[in-house]
Parts: structure tokens; sequence; C-alpha cells
């Protein structure tokens, strides 16, 4: 008698420890990408700023903005709208570049936020808050300066 | 006096030509598609990349790729931060991959006529901080004004120092993995 309730309390025990740690499992793997748009704001920078922050110290910047699991800073860049382009996912790319600055700062929208840039206009001046992916510098390859990278943007009222 | 004044003028009409002639060589793309592909018993992962920057040299036949390696987004976020993390390409650290070619058989390809060329490009292919020789085979697209460039071609992660000994990932991810190229440019 004792036994048989020994038993089933192990059994409960088991079935229990199963359940949440399968719940646990299972929600580790199908967690949802991070909400940029309503993460908190790390840095409130201008484009230039940042430009000039990575071609003076690139890896200071790096270090200074970039996560080792790739959730990296989310920044609110405001800048000059300088071109207006769509890559290959058929997201809006705005290039926020100040008049003087060798590199500017990319904002790629995304399929919910892309309706928002075709009111924009080039030489306006605008806010934009999304997760920086990469810096600016110059590539002795490619023989360009290369953007600061922004992902997931939206436009940010002011 | 005259006769220096042509020759200044001359020598300046020089000048602007070769300096024209040089920015009309180089064709820049930043509009790309990079998908890494793995495939094994498993499952299947794919990872995609909108954000490179490539160009074409069309007089040298030099072509560059830079790859922003934190814009390669997964379906699940757990695999994402796998992918950028110290274990495996160490994003933080190395923030940019590249490949830097040359295609050798350059004078196939007519930059001025519409049509599509086979083309091999040789050259030294860079993923977290290893450099490692490379012959791939691709097209280029020629039609008007915009040139298109696709590839597709494996490569082994061993050779970048990406190795899996146990767990999960060394039996999901696949030891070759498929690099699909997919960019397109226009005359700087």
């Amino acid at each position: 008698m004792m036994k048989k309730k020994l038993f089933k309390i192990a059994a409960i025990t088991a079935l229990a420890g199963l359940i949440i740690g399968g719940g646990a499992m299972l929600y580790m793997f199908n967690m949802p990408h991070r909400d940029i748009q309503s993460a908190k704001v790390d840095y409130s920078l201008t484009s230039t700023q940042i430009v000039s922050e990575y071609l003076s110290d690139k890896d200071a910047a790096n270090e200074k903005y970039l996560a080792a699991d790739g959730d990296s800073k989310v920044l609110e860049v405001t800048g000059i709208v300088s071109k207006i382009s769509e890559d290959f996912n058929n997201q809006k790319v705005v290039l926020l570049k100040g008049n003087d600055d060798k590199a500017g700062v990319n904002a790629v929208f995304t399929a919910e936020t892309n309706t928002k840039v075709l009111k924009l206009k080039v030489g306006e001046t605008i806010t934009v808050k999304g997760v920086i992916r990469s810096g600016a510098s110059y590539d002795d390859d490619l023989e360009l300066y290369e953007n600061v990278i922004l992902e997931k943007s939206d436009i940010v009222q002011k | 006096m005259k006769k220096a004044s042509i020759l200044l003028g001359s020598l300046l009409m020089l000048l602007s030509f070769s300096a024209f002639g040089q920015t009309s060589e180089k064709l820049v793309s930043s509009k790309t598609h990079m998908k890494f592909y793995s495939h094994t018993a498993v499952e299947d992962i794919e990872a995609n990349n909108y954000a490179s920057v490539s160009t074409i040299n069309t007089e040298t036949g030099e072509v560059v790729f830079s790859v922003p390696m934190q814009s390669f987004e997964f379906e699940k976020s757990q695999m994402q931060k796998h992918y950028n993390s110290d274990k495996f390409l160490d994003t933080k650290e190395y923030p940019k991959a590249k490949l830097k070619g040359k295609i050798t058989n350059l004078s196939d390809v007519d930059f001025t006529k519409d049509g599509t060329y086979s083309v091999v490009v040789e050259g030294d292919l860079t993923i977290k901080g290893k450099t490692n020789a490379i012959t791939e085979n691709g097209t280029i697209d020629v039609k008007g004004k915009t040139v298109k460039v696709q590839s597709k071609f494996n490569i082994n992660l061993a050779d970048y120092g990406i190795t899996f000994a146990k767990g999960k990932p060394s039996t999901n991810i696949a030891k070759e993995v498929e690099v699909t190229v997919h960019s397109e440019y226009s005359a700087e």
C-alpha cells in the first residue's frame, strides 16, 4: 500500500517535471525575435555622430554598439534623407547622411513599416529607430565608404 | 604663353577623361541577397542577408563582396543567437565577411551588350577571420544599364574554424553549407 503511494508520487513528479521542462524547451525553441520597436532606446544620436565615431575608432565603436549574441544596440538616429531605395526583400532603405559626411546610416524598414517611407522626401530631416547590424568604415577592396546598417527600422515622431 | 595654356588645357582635359574613366569602370551594388542553406536529415536551416555591398571592376574583372554578418536573419531567434555567438560565427569580433576575387574569363563578358555570361571567379573568401582560396562559377546578366550577378556554391564550415563536436549543432547543422549570391549593379 505504502509502495503504491510512493510510486504514484514519483510518477506525478516525473510527469510534472517533463511537462515543465518540455514546455520551457519548446518556449526557448520557438521564442520570437526581439521586437525592436518596443525595445528601449540605448542611444539617441545623429547620423553624423555615429559615422564619425566609427571612422575615428572602429573597434571601440563595435565594442560599444554590437552584442555578441546579435541583439545589438537599439538606436534612434536623426539625419537628412539623402537616398531612398528598396532591397531584394522589398524593404525600403533610407540613407541618412550629412552633406559633408563620408558615410551615412542605411535604415532598412520592414513589411510593416515600409509605407511610412512613401511620404518621405530627399532633403528632409527625420529620426529613425532601429537595431544596428554593422558600422561605417572605409573598405580598401571596395574602395568605398560603407554605411552604418540599421535594420527593423521605423520613423519616430519627434 | 599661348602654348603653355594650350598645354595646360589639354593636360586638364586628359586628367578629367582619366578621372571619368575610373568611375565608369566600377559597378556598385547595395541591392544584394545572400542565403545560407544547411540541409541535414534532422532539419533544414536557412538564413538571409539583404545588406551586403559589392563592386565589380569591368576593366580588371575584380569582384568584391562585403557582408555584414549580423544582418543574417534566421526563422528562429534562438538559432540566430547561436549563429552570432563566439561558439559559431563570433560576429561581434568579426562583423564582416569578405569575398575578393577576379573573373578569370573576363574576355568572355561584354558589359556593353545585353546577354547572359558564364564566369569563373577565383579569389579569397574570409569568414570569421580565416581566409581560404576559392574558385566558383557564376553568371552575369547584362540588360541595358543594369548588371546582375548570380552564383551558388558550397563552403566547408570547418575551413573557417566552425566545428561542432557534440550536441544538437553537430547533428542539425550540415558540414557543408550552400551559399546563394544575387546582386544587382549600376554604374557608380
